[in-house]
């Protein structure tokens, strides 16, 4: 118990140093007159942001747009997670992957080649249905709150993938048994036990994909703005960009609306979660996930998984590759085709500035998602398993930087890192890194401990072991599916995080997002599409390999591998 | 005994937080003393001028270093810096208001560049030096818009045929658009009604909105929109696209300059370079390799008939005048 409060206590000294400060600095600056330094008190900014009459207007829009992505983003997911973990549907190595691979895309490059496929004038899908069914119009509209809501869906998917699906591998199929048992078919029994138990792994992946739809801004940039569909994070960027000089103050005070329903999201899960032993389906009595034949239903439901993999990835990374062997952006067409080269993938390559982005990129990757997963464990084993008031604050305070959108947090971040020695070094982008997503490492491991009974390190610390071994031998091992979503989700984002970099990257510590919103400003989309598709590629074999290694330490794997057909979970 | 922890946790995190602040403060002290050194910083908001930089580095054996700063963030981003000591830049190059802001506010030094003694009087001032100037035209597809359907005049823009073929920056936001506008008024148009009429007409012809300059090339290029108010630089730096610029005269923009910091590093340095930067060599450099229209004499982009055209700066406006026209603007094109 001592040891519990301990370590409570030191943790939510460190994740406060690292999520309060900057907020702290944030608070600070929406109350201060000026715009660059702390003082002279106002609610001017306040004020200013909270009377403007579009805002009604704008947290419609935003509504629906936040929760329209988040919903689509679940569905698919339990979809996706299903197929993957539960069922025997074919090819599902490839389908896991796949279902991870946009996390690697950099958003402003998958909202880009949406345009280029949709755009209602001469949008590459929108042209080829027109023709195809003798349209007078293009059928679709990308610049539109469902097209928004559609990219957006699809970008979030993989996190809600990688929340539901350690999840759905570690459930305890007995209790689906007894439903059958009872005569209910699979729908029934798929609505009525398995999901009503995933419920914190669904919660988690709906508030995480809600969160991260309020602090988005390439989306409603790219696709809201030239429809002239403004939502928060596009409310923001016009509070701080009329005027010379940036007002973040303005930009904060909205941000503080945002972590406000952020922080009330997070009370509404764990209030719905409360009772946490309903869903724990790891105890003594051992675990055993059942694969679920589909027979008659296989080919339908593999074609709805061949779309949502085109969706998700295949028409996006054509779109790219497309896109950097030709010398400009241009319609498909011989004159394209005849005019390809390798042209763009020479200059990036030879490029130092790019080659030093991927080696910064690699590292915050690798080391931070390290980092950061070892911290997301001890934190969520203290918010799960040691209920108390200072674990339910430690939930709380680590969501804090994340529900800040990008554009403001990057700027708390700076204000407070230039008061250190870690200012404009690689440590001060680490540092923030890892605070400002720890929730995506914590999110995985919370669904995942929740799942395993406390009897489990009970009969361990009973029986004479250490704490320190408990974890290492019992919880650790039992929680690898959770502890690989995590790593995953971390390195996923660290490996192109863009908002709090491009304020803190200088000459030296220059890293791949910040890299590829240089070439996009400079309208240099063939270099950006060469470049996109080279850290795809590299954070793709980062994550297979992470995988491969988590399957190998996978509980149990030695002992089942001798009965596949009932033990096939991810 | 909870809540005695609890002030033990909130004083540790006072005291940590508080010496990682005076470490910052002793850190930063040190920084205006560091030796003279190879390294010159250039904080700027200029893109595409990495070959540039490359070719001053090999020819000088300096290490001219870029840090590209957004125009939003630029003043923010130096003003947090200096009053954390922690202010890395040898020279600062922006538009010129926003130079003028930081001179205000004592970041900038007076010095005197020798490469500047031909510009024109009014191109230097208080150590602040005009380059160039941020020149922004009506850039068409040539594949989808010959030569003589290309508006004449800015009025042509309004015209009902340009209807959902045209690409802008938000003009309730973009301050160089904002500007812009305002400068059609001050300088093109005979009355303020006319001006008013032609921004009816163009917002009736449903611009698509993008965040800035840089996005409205591609769209241009792909023939998604025919024409668009863009900067004809990028008829070189998106070369071989078919891009090209309606012959309007005047061509109207936001000048771009650059200044000494008063805290330099490296004065040596940033002096040295900033000669380099004023002086024909590097002017040519930026007109032909990134299509900037500069103010060293006899220096043009190497884009067909812009040696004739006419380009002017526009007035720089206040911060007050920029979030009034945004707002006035956000009105005629009915943003929602």
């Amino acid at each position: 118990m001592q040891r519990n409060t301990k370590l409570t206590w030191s943790l939510l000294l460190i994740v406060s140093l690292l999520t309060v400060a900057p907020v702290i600095m944030l608070i600070l600056g929406s109350f201060s007159s000026s715009l660059h330094s702390f003082g002279n008190f106002t609610f001017k900014k306040y004020i200013s942001v909270y009377s403007d009459p579009m805002l009604l207007g704008i947290l419609g829009n935003t509504a629906v747009f936040v929760l329209g992505s988040a919903a689509l983003a679940t569905v698919l997911a339990i979809y996706l997670a299903y197929m993957n973990n539960r069922t025997d549907i074919p090819f599902k190595v490839l389908f896991r992957v796949l279902s991870v691979v946009p996390m690697m895309i950099p958003h402003v490059l998958f909202a880009v080649s949406w345009a280029l496929l949709l755009n209602p004038s001469n949008g590459i899908l929108n042209m080829w249905l027109q023709k195809l069914f003798f349209l007078s119009k293009a059928p679709f509209n990308i610049y539109t709150i469902p097209g928004m809501v559609l990219v957006e869906g699809l970008l979030d998917l993989p996190v809600a993938y990688l929340i539901i699906s350690p999840a759905m591998a570690s459930f305890d199929a007995s209790l689906e048994e007894s439903s059958r048992v009872f005569k209910s078919g699979p729908v029934k029994t798929l609505f009525r036990i398995t999901l009503p138990i995933l419920k914190p792994a669904i919660l988690a992946a709906f508030i995480l994909c809600v969160v991260r739809g309020l602090a988005s801004f390439a989306v409603p940039s790219v696709l809201g703005m030239p429809g002239r569909v403004y939502v928060l994070s596009t409310f923001i960027y016009r509070a701080v960009t009329m005027s010379l000089i940036a007002d973040y103050g303005k930009a904060a005070a909205i941000g503080m609306s945002i972590l406000a329903i952020s922080i009330g999201l997070i009370y509404v899960y764990r209030y719905y979660t409360r009772y946490s032993d309903k869903f724990v389906t790891v105890s003594s009595r051992g675990f055993k996930p059942t694969v679920v034949e589909l027979r008659g239903a296989k080919a339908p439901l593999f074609a709805i998984l061949i779309i949502i993999s085109s969706l998700l990835i295949v028409l996006p990374v054509l779109t790219l590759l497309y896109t950097s062997l030709v010398p400009y952006i241009m319609a498909p067409g011989r004159e394209a085709f005849s005019s390809m080269s390798l042209r763009h993938w020479h200059t990036v390559i030879k490029d130092p500035v790019s080659l030093r982005s991927l080696k910064n990129s690699l590292f915050l990757g690798l080391a931070g998602a390290t980092v950061g997963s070892f911290l997301s464990i001890l934190i969520s084993y203290v918010i799960v398993k040691v209920k108390s008031r200072a674990s339910g604050f430690l939930e709380s305070i680590s969501f804090l930087s994340f529900s800040f959108p990008g554009i403001v947090i990057g700027i708390g971040f700076m204000w407070y890192f230039v008061r250190t020695p870690i200012y404009a070094s690689i440590w001060a982008l680490f540092l923030a890194y890892v605070a400002t997503y720890l929730p995506y490492g914590i999110r995985p491991m919370t669904s995942a401990f929740i799942q395993i009974h406390s009897s489990l390190e009970e009969s361990s610390l009973v029986s004479g072991a250490s704490f320190a071994t408990t974890m290492r031998r019992i919880v650790v091992p039992l929680l690898v599916p959770g502890i690989v979503s995590s790593w995953v989700l971390l390195a996923s984002m660290f490996f192109r995080e863009l908002s709090v970099s491009v304020v803190l990257s200088r000459p030296g510590t220059e890293v791949l997002a910040v890299q590829i919103l240089r070439f996009s400003e400079d309208g240099q989309w063939g270099r950006l599409s060469a470049l996109g598709l080279i850290m795809i590629a590299v954070a793709t074999i980062m994550v297979v390999g992470v995988n491969a290694l988590g399957a190998r330490f996978k509980p149990g794997e030695s002992r089942e591998k001798k009965k596949p057909k009932n033990w096939q979970a991810a | 005994m909870k809540f005695k922890k609890l002030l033990i946790l909130v004083a540790c995190f006072f005291v940590l937080t508080g010496s990682l602040f005076a470490m910052g403060e002793k850190e930063g002290s040190t920084a205006a003393d560091a030796p003279v050194s190879k390294k010159v910083s250039l904080y700027a908001n200029i893109t595409a001028i990495e070959p540039i930089i490359k070719y001053y580095n090999d020819k000088s054996g300096m290490e001219v270093e870029y840090t590209r700063l957004a125009t939003t963030r630029f003043v923010s981003t130096i003003l947090t810096e200096m009053e954390a000591k922690k202010l890395t830049a040898d020279l600062v190059q922006g538009p010129l208001p926003i130079l003028e802001i930081l001179r205000d506010q004592g970041v900038l030094s007076n010095y005197k560049a020798k490469a500047a003694e031909g510009y024109p009087d009014w191109a230097k001032k208080d150590g602040i030096y005009q380059f160039g100037i941020e020149y922004v035209g009506l850039i068409y597809n040539t594949k989808l818009v010959k030569a003589e359907e290309a508006p004449k005049k800015y009025e042509d823009l309004a015209d009902p045929k340009w209807k959902g073929q045209i690409v802008m920056a938000d003009p309730a936001t973009h301050a160089t658009t904002i500007s812009w506008l305002v400068g059609l008024k001050e300088h093109v148009f005979k009355t303020e009604a006319e001006w008013r009429a032609f921004l009816k007409g163009l917002a009736a012809n449903e611009p698509m909105f993008v965040a800035s300059f840089g996005p409205t090339p591609a769209p241009l290029a792909s023939g998604e929109k025919k024409i668009g108010i863009s900067m004809p630089k990028y008829i070189v730096t998106h070369a071989p696209a078919p891009l090209d610029y309606a012959k309007i005269s005047p061509m109207l923009g936001s000048p771009r300059a650059i200044a000494l910091t008063k805290a330099a590093p490296n004065p040596r340095g940033g002096e040295a370079f900033l000669e380099f930067w004023l002086g024909t060599e590097a002017a040519g450099q930026l007109a032909r390799d990134v299509g900037e229209y500069v103010l060293a004499p006899g220096v043009y982009p190497p884009i067909p008939g812009i040696d004739k055209t006419k380009v002017i700066p526009i007035r720089e406006l206040s911060d007050e005048e920029i979030q009034k026209w945004g707002a006035e603007f956000g009105k005629i094109f009915s943003l929602k």
